[in-house]
């Protein structure tokens, strides 16, 4: 394993691996000069707005445009009837996931815009493209919609059973995939022998994922070279270019450039194809020039893919001790009315892998369908199945331990694999290469003064105000990594420029990037750059998602560093007349080995572009553009202690004080993964107390803008302690496991964990996310009057 | 319609431009003239992505019509820095990476500055409730909190 991260030398510590470095993008995204989609603004640009069903689900007779084709500004309006006739394909899943049949999932395809039904309020049947957007917009209001309603189901478990309104003919029972893993009757056998069974019904709430930045696309057609180019915002273009090429457009990917500049939030949400991308670039082609599509508020409530919304049984077979015997998941998640490239994996797959958390556990069974509803296509959401599956574990942990009066955290302990343990295979298939959960556990609960509960829980009282506690240990398994490329050119004017295919949205993946490629070759830290979002630069990118981007881009830059080096040093023994083998690579320079006679990588690259004269087999210079095969999962971990006070008159709940610890493995940059904890726990809490999306029984979603739908507000949150606890990877090259999922992770259990705690005194025994006042002090009065 | 004609001044500079009686100051910014650090997120009033000062009060450029601009003084993000140097809450920003995807980030500035210059020596709850009509998604505002705490501080020792 490479020696990188020991490897810190004093001249480089300052932007090494590890450093508080703050971010190369700043400046400029500090004086509003962001380069986001919105503000990207092509010659000749008309607007396009989408027509989009008022009817959850329904029989689409015809859309009537002539009225609006001839409203002021109006270019054209074009149909599912437009893109079928030019030969356009629709976009798929294509998930590898077996039903328990061994069946694959049902992939119904997506068409960009609806022909023959409408299946969500929301679903695209036109774009109207004008000289203005707002003419687009009024022309919109034109077009008129055949629609013949038909009854709509909105909730998964009841479009699964019979009788149920169905979405496609050849979709039997809405059942995506019926999706089964474990040893049904062993678990059986140990639930009938377990001393003690603890059962939750739980739900996990549907979110609006509210990136900051609504979804914005402009598409533009060469009609000399045949090419197309896309404008959009998303979490990896060379993924968006082969969908849009292979699935859609049916044209070799280098036709079609995909251009990302600064992304204002994603969260999972803007990774895959939408209609209204596919919309954009055929009607560039169609009239030979641009078109920009960007969405309004309202829009993006209704056309960005929601998440979460599962509904689950988990369960916790225990004997005398406390040892868990057997954990069993069983329900429903509901993937809306389309499914995504990933969204039937988070109620079947990644609930399996994540639910085994820190723990021992002998059996596992995971049982769940993804079904379709009436309702707005349900994608990866932070975490992807990872908080859910945490969540639903750690409040079974925390039920059990009331129920058998042990003590939470001595539960916990006694379950925990130990580092002795390590590696740990888990009943989930899982291999777990590192990890000291017992430490990170007592650290955060030395952190939080555990002791001092008592007294200001006491003092709490006085102040006729509830506290609680609740602890959430977390474990994520992190997407594996498979191709991700390591590209380093070394530029003219001395600029040395990393080329990958991960993509941030915030993550700020530049100066990490950057501190490693530094860290290993000694190139100036000021002169590296990133080129993240430019399909033409790429030969690979796995795009970014699952917690993986500096597993993957950190490996693909340490590889290709190397080949950088193995090049070097064939020019410098040239240029140094001596045997390759003489040649060592030190702190950043290739030295003759045992002599005073170095050349730095950045002066090797000078001379080459001055021109070196080399014999034919050398290479001419030191660029390379790599491939980085795979690097299997990471098991980020940790531990969140939360403390809340409720107020028993409103149901209100403040938080007080929150600690964390993480074992993160190596971290490149301390402040900027601080950042990514905070935000994960923030959209936690956010799902946790106040966050839901709600359709009302025909299907329309009553929570449609930021009055219905409470996103956190810098009023609703506390501030946060936090630390780490580093057991590094020894699956990757950096040792690094990933950070970006697990603030969610954390916090939903140990809030609501909290929030039990505090509510247990009066007799209740759970509440399901989100903990609004409203039912928090629903909750309080009925366990009064029981 | 005839378009408005508008004689305004933004961050200090005398502005004449066209609009339509409809259009936000947002709009104009943005697309008339080229001004895209202020951002759109909802268009509603609710999320402060669009913030500007009106002769130095608090706005929402999404729900000021452009026309209301005349005779009055805008001040956005573009105004904030002194050329190179950067404000010191731009800076404090920086330097406490206060900041992920950004987009939020001109509403939040414009927004912390129009406190501090209200009230320099605001509390943390002060902080957080003149903040809470800028969303954010990314950052969970602890360090957007503490940044504009802190620069408040120094500015505050500046001064003595
Ligand atoms: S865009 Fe003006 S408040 Fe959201
Ligand atoms: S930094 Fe992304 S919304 Fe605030």
């Amino acid at each position: 394993m490479d020696s990188v991260v020991e490897d810190n030398q004093l001249g480089m510590m300052k932007y090494g691996i590890g450093q508080p470095v703050t971010r190369s993008e700043d400046p400029k995204l500090l004086r509003g000069e962001g380069n986001y989609t919105d503000d990207v603004n092509l010659d000749g640009q008309a607007y396009g707005v989408m027509v989009r069903s008022p009817y959850a689900h329904g029989t689409l007779n015809g859309i009537d445009t002539a009225e609006a084709s001839t409203a002021p500004g109006v270019i054209a309006i074009l149909t599912g009837a437009d893109l079928d006739a030019a030969g356009l394909g629709t976009m798929k899943c294509g998930l590898p996931l077996k039903g328990r049949d061994g069946s694959p999932i049902n992939y119904v395809p997506r068409p960009a815009l609806a022909t023959d039904k409408v299946r969500y309020v929301g679903d695209p049947v036109a774009i109207v493209i004008a000289e203005t957007a707002t003419q687009a917009r009024d022309a919109a209001e034109l077009v008129e919609l055949d629609i013949d309603p038909l009854p709509a189901v909105t909730d998964a478990r009841a479009a699964a059973e019979a009788g149920a309104p169905q979405l496609y003919d050849s979709v039997s029972g809405n059942t995506a995939i019926d999706f089964q893993y474990g040893d049904t009757a062993k678990v059986d056998t140990a639930f009938k022998e377990a001393s003690h069974q603890t059962r939750l019904n739980i739900r996990n709430n549907r979110i609006v994922v509210s990136a900051m930045e609504p979804r914005s696309a402009v598409g533009s057609f060469d009609a000399a070279s045949e090419g197309y180019t896309l404008n959009v915002g998303c979490q990896g273009v060379f993924g968006m270019m082969n969908t849009l090429a292979k699935q859609v457009f049916n044209i070799e990917p280098e036709k079609m450039h995909v251009v990302t500049g600064n992304v204002g939030g994603s969260f999972g949400m803007k990774a895959g194809a939408y209609p209204e991308y596919i919309c954009v670039l055929h009607a560039a082609k169609v009239l030979g020039r641009p078109v920009k599509w960007t969405d309004d508020r309202s829009g993006s409530f209704l056309s960005d893919c929601h998440g979460r919304d599962h509904d689950m049984t988990a369960e916790l077979a225990l004997d005398a001790d406390g040892k868990f015997t057997a954990l069993r998941i069983t329900g429903y998640g509901n993937v809306g009315a389309f499914l995504t490239a990933v969204s039937p994996m988070m109620p079947t797959m990644n609930t399996l892998k994540n639910a085994n958390s820190v723990y021992r556990l002998p059996l596992i069974e995971v049982a769940s369908k993804a079904v379709f509803t009436n309702t707005t296509p349900v994608t990866a959401y932070r975490g992807a199945g990872r908080p859910e599956a945490n969540y639903y574990m750690e409040r079974l942990i925390e039920t059990a331990a009331r129920e058998m009066g042990i003590d939470a955290i001595e539960l916990r302990r006694r379950n925990q694999i130990l580092p002795s343990e390590i590696p740990y295979a888990a009943a989930n298939g899982m291999n777990y290469d590192s990890g000291d959960f017992p430490t990170i556990m007592q650290k955060a609960v030395e952190a939080s003064d555990w002791d001092g509960f008592a007294a200001r829980k006491a003092e709490s009282e006085k102040r006729g105000k509830l506290r609680g506690r609740g602890v959430g240990c977390y474990l994520e398994v992190t997407a594996p990594v498979q191709e991700e490329m390591g590209g380093i050119r070394f530029e003219e004017n001395g600029d040395v420029t990393i080329i990958t295919g991960t993509l941030d949205y915030g993550q700020g993946h530049w100066t990490p990037f950057a501190q490693v490629l530094h860290q290993k070759l000694g190139v100036p830290f000021e002169r590296i750059r990133l080129i993240q979002g430019d399909s033409a630069e790429l030969i690979a990118g796995g795009g970014t998602g699952g917690s993986k981007s500096i597993m993957a881009s950190g490996a693909a830059i340490l590889e290709a560093s190397d080949i950088v080096i193995d090049k070097g040093k064939k020019i410098a023994a040239h240029v140094f007349e001596t045997a390759v083998e003489d040649i060592v690579f030190e702190g950043g320079a290739f030295q003759v080995a045992g002599t005073d006679r170095t050349v730095t990588v950045t002066e090797l690259a000078e001379q080459l572009r001055g021109g070196l004269d080399l014999p034919e087999d050398l290479p001419r210079d030191l660029s390379v553009k790599h491939i980085f095969d795979a690097a299997p999962s990471a098991f980020p971990n940790g531990c969140h202690v939360c403390e809340l006070e409720v107020d028993p008159d409103t149901g209100v709940v403040e938080i007080d004080r929150y600690n964390m610890v993480n074992d993160f493995g190596t971290v490149v940059n301390p402040l900027l993964v601080e950042g990514q904890a905070h935000g994960g726990i923030v959209q936690g809490l956010g799902q946790a107390l106040m966050e839901n999306a709600v359709y009302d029984s025909e299907g329309q979603l009553q929570t449609g803008s930021y009055m219905d739908y409470a996103v956190p507000r810098a009023s609703d949150v506390p501030s946060f302690t936090f630390a780490t606890h580093a057991v590094p990877a020894t699956t990757n090259p950096l040792g690094a496991k990933g950070c970006g999922e697990a603030g969610c992770a954390g916090s939903l259990p140990s809030i609501m964990n909290a929030l039990v705690d505090a509510l247990a005194p009066l007799g209740v025994k759970h509440i399901d996310m989100p903990a609004t006042p409203e039912k928090v002090w629903a909750a309080i009065q009925s366990a009064k009057a029981a | 319609m005839a378009k408005m004609h508008i004689t305004t001044t933004i961050n200090g500079e005398p502005t004449e431009f066209l609009c339509e009686p409809y259009e936000t100051m947002l709009d104009v910014l943005r697309d008339n003239l080229g001004m895209t650090g202020s951002k759109e997120g909802c268009g509603s009033g609710d999320c402060g992505a669009c913030s500007v000062t009106l002769d130095d009060r608090l706005v929402c450029s999404c729900l000021m019509l452009a026309a209301e601009a005349e005779g009055h003084e805008i001040r956005t993000i573009e105004g904030m820095s002194e050329g190179e140097a950067l404000h010191p809450l731009q800076q404090k920003f920086l330097e406490t990476a206060a900041l992920q995807c950004g987009i939020c980030t001109p509403g939040v500035l414009v927004a912390a500055d129009a406190l501090l210059k209200k009230n320099p020596n605001p509390s943390e709850t002060e902080v957080r409730y003149w903040l809470a009509g800028n969303l954010c998604r990314c950052t969970g505002y602890d360090k957007i909190v503490r940044a504009v705490l802190e620069t408040a501080a120094d500015l505050r020792g500046a001064a003595e």
